[in-house]
C-alpha cells in the first residue's frame, strides 16, 4: 500500500497522531522544510526517544539558549561526533537494561546532523557507528550546504549551485563538483536500512523512519530539505520544490532494505530537469548546455538505479 | 474557558494526572506504558473491539478486567497494565485474533512477543477482517462519505457498502491507510482506482498541464459540492498547481 501512500493525502492526513515532540516556536525560517521534515521524524519517533544531535540549523533553531523546543531528551553534541554520541547512548542504555538500572524496554536512538555533519565533518563517526552495528537511527537533513552559518558549500551542494563560497561568476559557473551521494555510501556499509525521503511526500518519509526505527541495527534516512532562503526560493515553493526534485529524478525516493533496492516514487516518466532549477535563485547563471549537462547526468543516475533495483530483486 | 478539572490516580503504582472524563488508553499511552491496542485512533471516538487493550482496573476496593481504550478516567482508580490475568487473557484474545487474520503482519508481531506460536482454532478464510471497525468510524467521522457500515450479525457480521453498492466511496484511501491488518487494499492501473475490498473502480482527473492522472473525478465533485470551490479548482495535480 506505501506506493500510494502520497496520494492519500486529503483524509489520511488527519489520522496522523496529533501529539508533537518538536514543538512550536522555534526559530527557523519561513518555508523551511526541514523542520517540517524533523517534526515528522519526531512524531514517528515518538516518546522513547533520545536524539544526538550535531551542530547545525536544526540545533540552532530549536535550543536558544534558555528555551527549547523539544519534548523529548536531545542533546547537543559538537559537529563531527552525532553518530558517536548516539552510538554511545546506545550501548549505555543496553547496559542498564542489562544490569536492571533500567526495566526491559524499547529506546529509540536517533542521531540528526545536517548534510555537512554528515557527509563532510561527521562521516568518520558515522561510518564508525554503521560498522559497529549500533540499534540507532541516523537521519541526515540535506539541505545542500552550510546554511546556518551563510551558505557556504558542501560536498553535497549540487553542481552549478551558487552558493558564497562557490559564487558564479564569468569564470567558474558556482558549484564544480557533484553532489556527493551520500545514501549510497551509507548503503555500501551493508546496513539493514537506508532510505531517501522528502518531506513533499509526509506518508513516505514517516513510513520510512517507522521502518528504520522497527529495524534492528543501524538505519540510515537521507532526507532532502528544501531551504528557502540558501536556494533563493520563495517560501511558499518549498513543498513544491520537494516534489519537482523527485519528479525529476534529481533526488528519486527509494529504499534499500537489506540490500534489496526499492523506489518508493516509481515515475514512467521524469519532468526536465530545467522545470526544477529555474525556480531557484542559485541555479539562476545556468547557461542552456549546463543545464543538457546536469540532464544527461540525472538520467544516468537515475538508469543506474533502475538497474539496482532489477539487480538486486531477481530470483 | 473553565477549567478542565484534573483527577490523580495510580497506574503501575506510578502517579498520574489527567482531565477527568478522558479514556484511560491515550492517559497510559502518554506516560509511556506499553499496551497493545489494535482499533484504538486518537481521530475517532473509541470503539472497544479488538480487546486487546485490556487492564485491570481497582475502584473502591473492586478489581474487574477492562478496556481501558473506552474507559473514562477517575479520581483515585487504581490501574494495572500487566497482571498474570490480563496476559492470560491478551494471549487468548491474540490466538482469536490470529485465527481471523493469519496473513497480518501486526497480528503476528504481537502474538510473537506474547510468546505464542501458533493458534488452536481454526484458521477462518475472512480476508483478514477482524472486525475492529476503524475503516468504518473513520469514514463516518473523518471523512464523512459514510459509505461503509457493519452488515449482517453473528458470525456473518461484515463490513462493507450497504447492499453490496459502494455508491458512496469516494475512493479515498482513508480507510486502506487506517486498516490495522492491511486488509483493505488499493490499486491504481492506467487512469482508475480501486479500493478492492468495497469493490469501487473511479476514473482518475488528469491534471490539465502533464497530463497525469492524480485524483478521482468523483472525490474531486464530492469536495467541490461539499465546500463550494470554484468547478475548476481541482483542473491541475497538486505539483502543477503549486507552481503556478
Amino acid at each position: 500500500m506505501d506506493k500510494f501512500l502520497d496520494r492519500l493525502n486529503i483524509y489520511a492526513s488527519r489520522l496522523v497522531l496529533q501529539k508533537e515532540y518538536l514543538m512550536p516556536g522555534h526559530r527557523a525560517c519561513q518555508g523551511c522544510a526541514e523542520v517540517l521534515a524533523l517534526r515528522l521524524v519526531a512524531k514517528v519517533l515518538g516518546r522513547n526517544n533520545i536524539i544526538a544531535s550535531a551542530t547545525g540549523c536544526m540545533e540552532i533553531v530549536s535550543s536558544p539558549l534558555p528555551l527549547t523546543s523539544w519534548n523529548v531528551p536531545w542533546i547537543h553534541v559538537a559537529f563531527e561526533n552525532a553518530a558517536a554520541v548516539a552510538s554511545g547512548i546506545e550501548a549505555g542504555l543496553k547496559a542498564l537494561m542489562r544490569k536492571g538500572g533500567l526495566p526491559q524496554q524499547k529506546i529509540n536512538v536517533m542521531a540528526m546532523a545536517g548534510d555537512g555533519g554528515t557527509s563532510d565533518i561527521g562521516l568518520q563517526a558515522l561510518s564508525g557507528a554503521m560498522e559497529r552495528g549500533h540499534d540507532f537511527v541516523y537521519v541526515c537533513f540535506d539541505n545542500e550546504a552550510y546554511m546556518n552559518t551563510g551558505i557556504q558549500r558542501s560536498s553535497s551542494t549540487p553542481f552549478g549551485a551558487s552558493t558564497t563560497t562557490s559564487p558564479a561568476g564569468k569564470v567558474v559557473p558556482g558549484q564544480t563538483t557533484w553532489k556527493k551521494n551520500m545514501p549510497e555510501i551509507a548503503a555500501a556499509h551493508n546496513i539493514p536500512y537506508v532510505a531517501t525521503a522528502c518531506p513533499s511526500y509526509p506518508f513516505d518519509l514517516m513510513e520510512k523512519v517507522k521502518k528504520a526505527a522497527d529495524i534492528e541495527g543501524p538505519a540510515y534516512i537521507h532526507i532532502l530539505s528544501v531551504c528557502p532562503t540558501g536556494w533563493r526560493l520563495p517560501p511558499q515553493l518549498a513543498i513544491h520544490a520537494g516534489r519537482l526534485a523527485v519528479e525529476t529524478g534529481i533526488f528519486p525516493l527509494y529504499e534499500v532494505e537489506r540490500g534489496k533496492y526499492r523506489l518508493s516514487v516509481d515515475l514512467p516518466e521524469l519532468r526536465p530537469v530545467e522545470e526544477y532549477l529555474k525556480i531557484q535563485g542559485r541555479f539562476r547563471h545556468l547557461t542552456p548546455e549546463m543545464i543538457d549537462k546536469i540532464q544527461q547526468r540525472v538520467l544516468e543516475e537515475y538508469e543506474k538505479l533502475k538497474k539496482k533495483v532489477e539487480m538486486t530483486n531477481e530470483g | 474557558m473553565a477549567d478542565k478539572e484534573m483527577v490523580r490516580f495510580a497506574i503501575d503504582g506510578q502517579e498520574v494526572e489527567a482531565e477527568k472524563g478522558t479514556m484511560l488508553l491515550p492517559v497510559a499511552l502518554e506516560y509511556g506504558f506499553e499496551i497493545p491496542h489494535l482499533c484504538y485512533h486518537e481521530a475517532v471516538s473509541p470503539y472497544g473491539a479488538c480487546r486487546l487493550c485490556l487492564v485491570e482496573v481497582t475502584k473502591r476496593g473492586r478489581t474487574r478486567l477492562t478496556t481501558s481504550c473506552n474507559y473514562p478516567v477517575d479520581e483515585g482508580i487504581d490501574v494495572t497494565t500487566d497482571s498474570e490475568d490480563i496476559q492470560r487473557a491478551r494471549r487468548m484474545i491474540l490466538e482469536l485474533l490470529l485465527a481471523r487474520a493469519p496473513h497480518s503482519e501486526r497480528i503476528k508481531k504481537l502474538a510473537y512477543e506474547a510468546g505464542i506460536k501458533e493458534t488452536r482454532f481454526s484458521l477462518m478464510d475472512v480476508g483478514d477482517c477482524i472486525l475492529c471497525g476503524l475503516c468504518e468510524r473513520v469514514c463516518r467521522e473523518v471523512v464523512g462519505a459514510d459509505a461503509i457500515s457493519f452488515i449482517s450479525r453473528g458470525d456473518k457480521r461484515d463490513v462493507g457498502p450497504p447492499f453490496a453498492d459502494p455508491i458512496a466511496c469516494i475512493a479515498c484511501g482513508a480507510c486502506v491507510y487506517i486498516c490495522p491488518t492491511d486488509c483493505i487494499k488499493m490499486e491504481e492501473r492506467g487512469d482508475e482506482r480501486t479500493i478492492v475490498k468495497w469493490n469501487r473502480t473511479l476514473k482518475m482527473q488528469e491534471c490539465k498541464s502533464c497530463g497525469k492522472p492524480f485524483a478521482p473525478l468523483f472525490q474531486l465533485n464530492w469536495i467541490i459540492d461539499k465546500v463550494n470551490l470554484p468547478k475548476d479548482f481541482y483542473d491541475l495535480c497538486p505539483v502543477c498547481r503549486a507552481g503556478r
